[in-house]
Formats: C-alpha cells, structure tokens, sequence
C-alpha cells in the first residue's frame, strides 16, 4: 500500500505537537495544576484518539482485547489522577513524558476498541470514565487540604471545578451515544 | 476461555501496580506515601543534632521523655502557623507536670537557608513566655543533603516549588517515646486536639 503524502505530513504533525508539549513546553504545563491535569494530561490523550481515527480503521480488535485495552485506559487514567502520582510527574520529568507515552497509546487504541465493541460497553466506559472524573473533581474541589505538594490550593480547586466541568461534558456525550444507540435499534 | 483470562489479566496487572503505588490503596498523596514508606511504626526516630532558641545542642533520643516533634518553616504564608497556633492549644490542654516531667515539644525549622536561631527565639516569643518544655529549634552543623535523608527516613515530604521560595511539607506531629521510637503518627489537618491530647495521654 502506498504510503500518501497526507499522512506523512499527520504523523509528522502529531509528533511535532507531541514533542512540543513534552519537551519545550513541558515546564510552562508543569507549573500550575490545571495547566498539567486539565492541559497537558488530556492534550496527549487527544493527539492519540486523532491518530487512532485516522488511522486505526483497518485495526480489528476482538471483543477479549477490547475490554483488556479499555480496563486498561481506565486505570491509567485512574493512576495519573492521584495525587502521588501528580506530584511525582511534575518532579520527575522522565515520569512526566512516561504519562505522555502511555497517554498517546491510550488514545491511539481507544477509537478502533470503541469503533468495534458493542455500545453497551461504550456506554459503561464513557459512564465509569465521567463518574471517575466528576469524581475527582468533587475531592479536589471540596478538600481544604493540600493534596499535591507542587502546586497550592487554588490551582487544586480551579482544577477540581474544571474537572467537574470536563466530567460532566462525558456524561452528556454518554447520555447523546446512549439515545442515539437506543433510536438505531 | 481466552476471551475470559486476558481481560481478567489486564485487571490484575493494572490493579497489582496501583495497588503498589498506593500502599494497598492507603496512601493517595506524596506526604502520606512517604509517611507509609518510612515504615511501620513503633520504629526509631533517626538521630540528628538539633540546636534550640537558647543555642543549646540537643539530640531527641537523649531527652529520655515523651517527645511531641513538628516540622515547620517561618516564612510559611499559612499552614505552618496554624499548625503550630493547633500545637499551642494542645500544649495547654496539658498539666505543668505532665509537661515538665513526662512530655516536651520540639518544633523544628527545615529551612535551613532562612531560618537562624534569632528569628526562632523571635518566633517562639509570639506564643508567649509560659512555654516551658515548648522548643524551637534547628538541625545543627547538617547539610541540606543529610538533614533531607532524616526527613525521608522520618516519612517527612518536602517540596520548594520553584521560584518561589514555598515549602510544601507534611505536617505530621510525630510522638517519639523515651527510647527513641515513633509511636505515634498524627495529622493535625484531620485530628482535633481533643483526640491528639487523649492519645498522648494513654501512651504516658
């Protein structure tokens, strides 16, 4: 199969982008909590699920791996959501663009499982996923303590609220995927 | 078979490291993970001179009496204020024997670049000249490097956010016992004062 010049220049942008947020600009993310968990965290996940729309369409994922791979987001999601690890990836950058990495292959793999399992399952990730954030969101919002030692208060609650904010956008995509599966069937 | 063991797999991996990565789900955040990983306690509080507000060398385990030890720095905006107006009100909750006989306070400075023994004797002064047993002090002839190795192996975190010159820490209040071991851990942030002085009271 010929390899198009558009797709040259994709994947070069992607990683150029991707090379800008970890590497140049990475210290700018770093500096304030809503900059690295509502900016940089979701910026890497984003730039995975473009180059898995455009290029994972002729990737077939069995039902088996598909739940594997989505477990798998999930906590990854889940572990660079803690405080401890937030903390670390802000103090050790190698730990940072370790998140990049795994941030970029979540995203990538994320549309060819979502593409190829049933919307039950779309609806239960898309449901724990706004659950897990909103979530976050509260604890982050309500705590009056300081849960990462880089960053302070303030940044800890603007990034609870906008992670509220975020939740709560999934959940409205989950309900508008759940009725538009319900009106195809 | 297959369909039903390499999901149940991917959990398990997942699960196994957060797991690790958080003490079996105890410890969220770098202060209470670093807390964790300095070890269970009853375990021996590490040794290091300290000097207090009268210029005096002093080690804990040589105190031989129930010993109540913050970490603090002065120019903190907040936390390290409040922590130490919470550590006035237990200091009061106690009797005048309790306190002379059994059990001292040592609040300790780790901003070794800013902090001198004038601006401690300064700083002990605001809570007033009935605090016998009530020091404040700082590491003694100790490097950065060393004095940030006892505060690792006490479980103590610290972080200078860059610039600006804030420390953020732990703000545990450690109970170290005659022999020289941690017995008790507290979390000022989360434990009334009330709880704190009934504990120390059934440890003495």
């Amino acid at each position: 199969m010929p390899v198009k010049t558009s797709d040259i220049i994709f994947i070069l942008t992607i990683l150029v982008m991707s090379w800008l947020i970890s590497f140049p600009m990475n210290e700018w993310f770093s500096e304030t909590m809503p900059r690295h968990q509502i900016l940089q965290l979701p910026a890497m996940l984003v730039l995975g699920i473009i180059s898995g729309v455009r290029f994972s369409k002729h990737i077939i994922i069995g039902f088996a791996w598909g739940i594997a791979i989505l477990i798998f987001i999930l906590s990854s999601l889940i572990f660079w959501m803690l405080p401890h690890s937030i903390d670390y990836a802000v103090i050790n950058t190698p730990f940072n663009r370790l998140m990049h990495v795994n941030m970029l292959i979540s995203g990538f793999l994320l549309i060819p499982v979502l593409r190829n399992t049933l919307s039950e399952i779309k609806i239960i990730f898309l449901g724990m996923l706004s659950a897990m954030v909103i979530a976050t969101g509260f604890t982050l919002l309500s705590y009056n303590l300081l849960l990462c030692s880089s960053f302070n208060i303030e940044q800890q609650k603007e990034a609870g609220l906008q992670l509220v904010i975020i939740g709560l956008t999934v959940f409205a995509s989950t309900i508008f995927i759940f009725f538009r599966g319900a009106g195809r069937s | 078979m297959k369909k039903i063991l390499i999901p149940v797999l991917s959990f398990l991996i997942c699960f196994t490291i957060i797991w690790k990565w958080t003490f079996g789900f105890s410890a969220f955040t770098i202060f209470s993970y670093k807390l964790q990983a300095a070890g269970d306690i009853p375990r021996v509080f590490p040794d290091i001179p300290l000097i207090n507000q009268k210029g005096e060398v002093f080690h804990i385990k040589e105190k031989h009496k129930y010993v109540l030890v913050n970490f603090v720095y002065l120019n903190c905006p907040y936390v390290c204020h409040k922590v130490n107006n919470q550590l006035e009100h237990i200091y009061h909750l106690f009797d005048r024997f309790t306190i002379s006989s059994k059990l001292e306070f040592v609040t300790v400075s780790f901003d070794l670049q800013n902090d001198g023994l004038e601006k401690i004797r300064k700083y002990r002064n605001y809570f007033g000249s009935d605090i016998d047993g009530w020091s404040f002090a700082l590491p003694y002839q100790s490097s950065q490097e060393s004095f940030n190795q006892f505060l690792g192996k006490i479980g103590i975190w610290k972080y200078t956010i860059p610039g600006t010159g804030i420390i953020n820490h732990s703000i545990y209040l450690f109970l170290v016992s005659p022999d020289n071991k941690v017995i008790k851990v507290f979390d000022p942030a989360r434990e009334s004062d009330k709880t704190i002085v009934e504990q120390i009271n059934s440890c003495l």
